[in-house]
């Protein structure tokens, strides 16, 4: 109830925008005041479909950064990473029909090194919950020695011609879900393990992982081959021919991340950290263990978030993904999570995300040239955290 | 600089100088003077009063009532800015440089001399250079000089030559030889008594006695807030400081629990880590063992070291007689050790967040199975712990911040109840704490203690050590100099190691 209380602007604010961007409003400019008359459509059912499907990619994103803002943290890497994503998952779609350059075959070393690292997670946290036969270290390194030359192989085939059908496209899924982990847990091991700040580190991964995509198909946008239609229906498809899948998935990963963020043990443990690092280590919270969790899953969720946006353009373009990694944050923020961590929810930052998708769209329907998008857009996260900040206090 | 005439006013007088916090009496009609050109000692331990006393006179703390005057006339000193005006200046034990600035460069920190507008480095040099000169500051004659290059004991005379360049009058030093050898400490005291002999007033706070006996003029002993009085330097000697330090004539207020030791719970062998060196003691079920230290003795690292927050880089932990490894928290939680911090904000709790957070915080695996959790099963062992350690809210769900400091010690020591630990190391418990909670705790933390618990008790509050432990360690420098009975000791015997010559080792 009190969290309910909270998000009441939050709330106010979404349908205010509504009724604005439906009704109009007025509006100053050198020769005096006017009234614009708002967009008639804007209620149309397609349009406020099309409007939560556009939200998606920036929503599934912003799960991931609540959980790292929420420890203290930020993750700049982000959009680049959405773009190596789509086109690490792209070019074993296709069979090696495109040119990887050195760097592309670079990231491919780091997906290899990320699979261990993932899966070593996965294991590490099987361990953490319940299961106390893999608690030893003896057999913790046996099962990533095993995990680590399945997946190798299985990466390794994926990549080759030959393998057709339901094999490519998991392999396809894998690599670029392994490529997103591999940076994650690095993000994570550096962020956790060394007095870096992790928002240089990131800045450094967003460089890296930026030149990795870059380097396939010497930069050009690389084409989904037709007969993928699985592949395509993730971003273009509609449940009953209404619910765009990117929403459906978009809500069911809502769901989990407020479920692990507000109901698991993990999720106190990320409260903790954020409000004070100091208080959870003496509580017996595994700081690193955490800390390494929160990248590597923010980096899962920006995998997901690729795959939709590569299948939502019928290609993978390397340049893609700018500035996702700030409208992220952007909608994590004007969600009421506390940029120095210890305070935010999940359901703040899938409003905030809305918020900020109506604006997108409204602006955009009623013509404002996209400069003073820029400039509205702005001064809307200003006002929403000083408004925030201000409640607060 | 300053003449001063035979028969003026003193330089700073403080007539009945009382500041409350809270419920908490820091300073009870505190009574002090301090004369042109003299070096008067300011003694007391741990919570007597004398760092609320400097922040009075510093303007960070404004006194609820009492006068001070300067040169005889009543002045406020309500801001820094005021006892910049006045010339007082506070030398604190954690320097305030700017470490990659020159020497010159901080000592004009904020006060840069300028050209039409522009900074003047080479203005700036000669100034620093002039002014190191007639202090007679050899030591720091090179101006350009880095300051994260120099020294600790260096590093203290740039603040002294920052404090004098503006017309320091008064000069404040909190501890300032804990972190010098004795070469260094030498050539400070040489410093002073310069500046004693150009006028300056100069008040000197240490522990080490030997130390002020051999630079003071005068000395005023604090004690629970009060001033105990004021001697010339001729008339006492070490003896006479000590018992006046301690005799404190309340001691009515705690209670030792009953003494039945059983097994030995904790065993520390030779334990060394940072700042602690091959460190030994045993630790008994139903019993308290105090570690009695001064402030940076290395106690609380030993605690730390215990706990698995610092690296143990030799020797052994035992619990019932078993070896344990320690490399972080959570095995000390898992062997049974709960450590609760000295500082409270920073180490202990998470202060955007409720009691209850707080309080269930370590428990988590009682209240949350996988996705499942049960709020029935937190309420309950939040109001355990409240109930355990009759801490006073108005609701579970208020942030732990709202609660007074004696309040929010109970929470980090009575969350701890839930699955009540073998042993349990408490360091400095009852720092910002008032003396009613004090009390209650205690009192509690005994009847645990008669059940079985093992504590050990870290303080260097010397009368709450010996009135409560059964056992004491004096502890030094990251050493047990003695382990006693508590009742064969006397606090006079144990401030006088805690206080005594210094052998000089490298630590």
């Amino acid at each position: 109830m009190r969290t309910f209380k909270q998000m009441l602007p939050l709330l106010a604010a979404i349908v205010a925008l509504q009724l604005i961007f439906r009704f109009g409003g007025p509006y100053f400019w050198i020769d005096g005041f006017h009234w614009w008359p708002g967009i008639e459509t804007f209620w149309g059912p397609e349009n406020q479909i099309d409007i939560v499907q556009q939200v998606s990619v920036n929503a599934i994103i912003a799960f991931g950064m609540t959980l790292v803002i929420l420890i203290g943290g930020i993750d700049l890497s982000v959009g680049a990473l959405l773009a190596l994503v789509g086109t690490t998952t792209v070019y074993v779609l296709a069979a090696g029909n495109f040119e990887a350059g050195d760097s592309a075959l670079l990231s491919w070393t780091l997906l290899a090194l990320g699979f261990v690292a993932a899966l070593g997670m996965a294991a590490a946290f099987t361990a953490f919950n319940c299961l106390d036969v893999v608690r030893s270290r003896g057999a913790r390194g046996w099962l990533m020695a095993v995990l680590f030359v399945w997946t190798l192989g299985y990466v390794l085939a994926g990549g080759f011609p030959g393998v057709h059908g339901a094999m490519r496209l998991a392999a396809a899924i894998l690599a670029g879900v392994g490529i997103a982990a591999a940076f994650g847990a690095f993000n994570g091991v550096a962020a956790a393990k060394t007095p870096m700040p992790p928002f240089i580190i990131t800045l450094a991964t967003m460089l890296i992982a930026r030149g990795c995509a870059l380097s396939y198909n010497k930069g050009l946008p690389m084409r989904i081959p037709d007969e993928e239609t699985v592949f395509l229906t993730l971003g273009n498809g509609r449940l009953f021919g209404v619910v765009p899948v990117p929403v459906i998935v978009m809500l069911t990963l809502f769901a989990v991340a407020a479920v692990l963020l507000h109901r698991t043990r993990f999720g106190q443990h990320l409260y903790a950290m954020g409000g004070n690092r100091e208080a959870a280590r003496f509580t017996g919270i595994p700081l690193v263990r955490t800390g390494i969790a929160v990248y590597v899953i923010c980096s899962l969720l920006t995998a997901v978030a690729g795959m939709i946006h590569t299948s939502q353009l019928y290609s993978a373009e390397p340049g893609s993904g700018e500035m996702f990694e700030l409208n992220a944050i952007a909608a994590v923020v004007v969600g009421g999570t506390s940029f120095t961590g210890g305070k935010g929810t999940m359901f703040g930052t899938l409003i905030g995300a809305i918020i900020i998708g109506i604006l997108d769209k409204g602006l955009n329907q009623a013509g404002v040239h996209y400069s003073l998008q820029y400039i509205v857009k702005g001064s809307v996260i200003l006002a929403a955290v000083y408004l925030d900040v201000r409640r607060r206090r | 600089m300053i003449e001063a005439p035979a028969g003026e006013a003193p330089l700073l007088t403080l007539h009945g100088v009382t500041k409350r916090f809270g419920g908490v009496t820091a300073l009870d009609n505190v009574d002090f003077d301090l004369r042109r050109g003299e070096i008067h000692a300011l003694l007391g331990e741990n919570g007597a009063g004398k760092s609320t006393l400097i922040k009075v006179l510093g303007g960070i703390h404004v006194p609820e009532r009492g006068t001070i005057r300067i040169d005889g006339r009543a002045t406020h000193i309500r801001s820094v800015a005021d006892a910049d005006r006045h010339g007082i200046r506070i030398i604190h034990q954690e320097l305030s440089l700017a470490p990659n600035l020159s020497v010159a460069e901080n000592i004009y920190l904020g006060r840069e001399p300028t050209r039409l507008g522009w900074l003047s480095r080479r203005a700036m040099f000669h100034k620093a250079e002039a002014l190191a000169a007639s202090l007679g500051l050899d030591e720091i004659r090179d101006v350009r000089a880095l300051v994260s290059h120099l020294s600790i004991a260096h590093q203290q005379l740039v603040e002294i030559a920052r404090a004098l360049s503006c017309r320091a009058r008064i000069l404040v030093l909190d501890e300032p030889t804990s972190a010098l050898s004795e070469t260094e400490t030498e050539a400070l005291f040489t410093t002073l008594h310069r500046l004693r002999s150009q006028g300056v007033g100069i008040i000197y706070i240490s522990h080490r006695l030997e130390e002020i006996i051999r630079l003071a003029d005068r000395i005023t002993v604090l004690r629970d807030g009060r001033s105990i009085g004021t001697q010339s330097i001729s008339d006492v000697d070490q003896r006479k400081l000590v018992r006046w330090m301690v005799g404190r004539e309340i001691v009515d207020h705690f209670h030792r629990p009953g003494y039945t030791p059983g097994e030995v719970a904790l065993e520390v062998k030779n334990l060394t880590a940072p700042a602690v060196h091959d460190v030994s003691f045993r630790l008994h079920y139903g019993e308290v063992l105090g570690i009695a230290g001064l402030v940076g003795s290395g106690r609380s690292e030993l605690a730390r070291a215990i706990f698995g927050i610092d690296r143990i880089r030799g020797g052994s932990v035992e619990i019932d007689g078993e070896t344990v490894r320690i490399d972080n928290p959570r095995d000390a939680l898992r062997a049974g050790i709960v450590l609760v911090p000295e500082d409270r904000t920073r180490e202990g709790l998470v202060m955007p967040q409720s009691v209850a957070f707080n309080a269930a915080l370590p428990w988590m695996k009682d209240w949350i199975s996988g996705v499942v959790v049960h709020s029935g099963k937190r309420r309950e062992i939040v109001r355990r712990a409240v109930d355990s350690f009759s801490i006073r809210l108005s609701d579970p769900v208020q942030p732990v911040d709202s609660l007074s400091g004696g309040n929010q010690q109970k929470v980090l020591v009575g969350r701890w109840m839930e699955h009540r630990p073998k042993v349990l190391i408490l360091d400095e418990p009852t720092r910002g704490v008032d003396v009613g909670a004090r009390e209650e705790m205690f009192n509690i933390i005994g009847s645990l203690v008669e059940s079985g618990m093992a504590v050990l008790l870290i303080s260097s509050d010397l009368a709450e050590v010996l009135n409560t432990s059964h056992r004491v360690a004096v502890y030094r420098d990251g050493r047990i100099l003695q382990t006693a009975p508590a009742d064969e000791i006397t606090a006079e015997q144990v401030m006088e190691q805690l206080t005594g010559a210094e052998i000089h080792e490298n630590v």
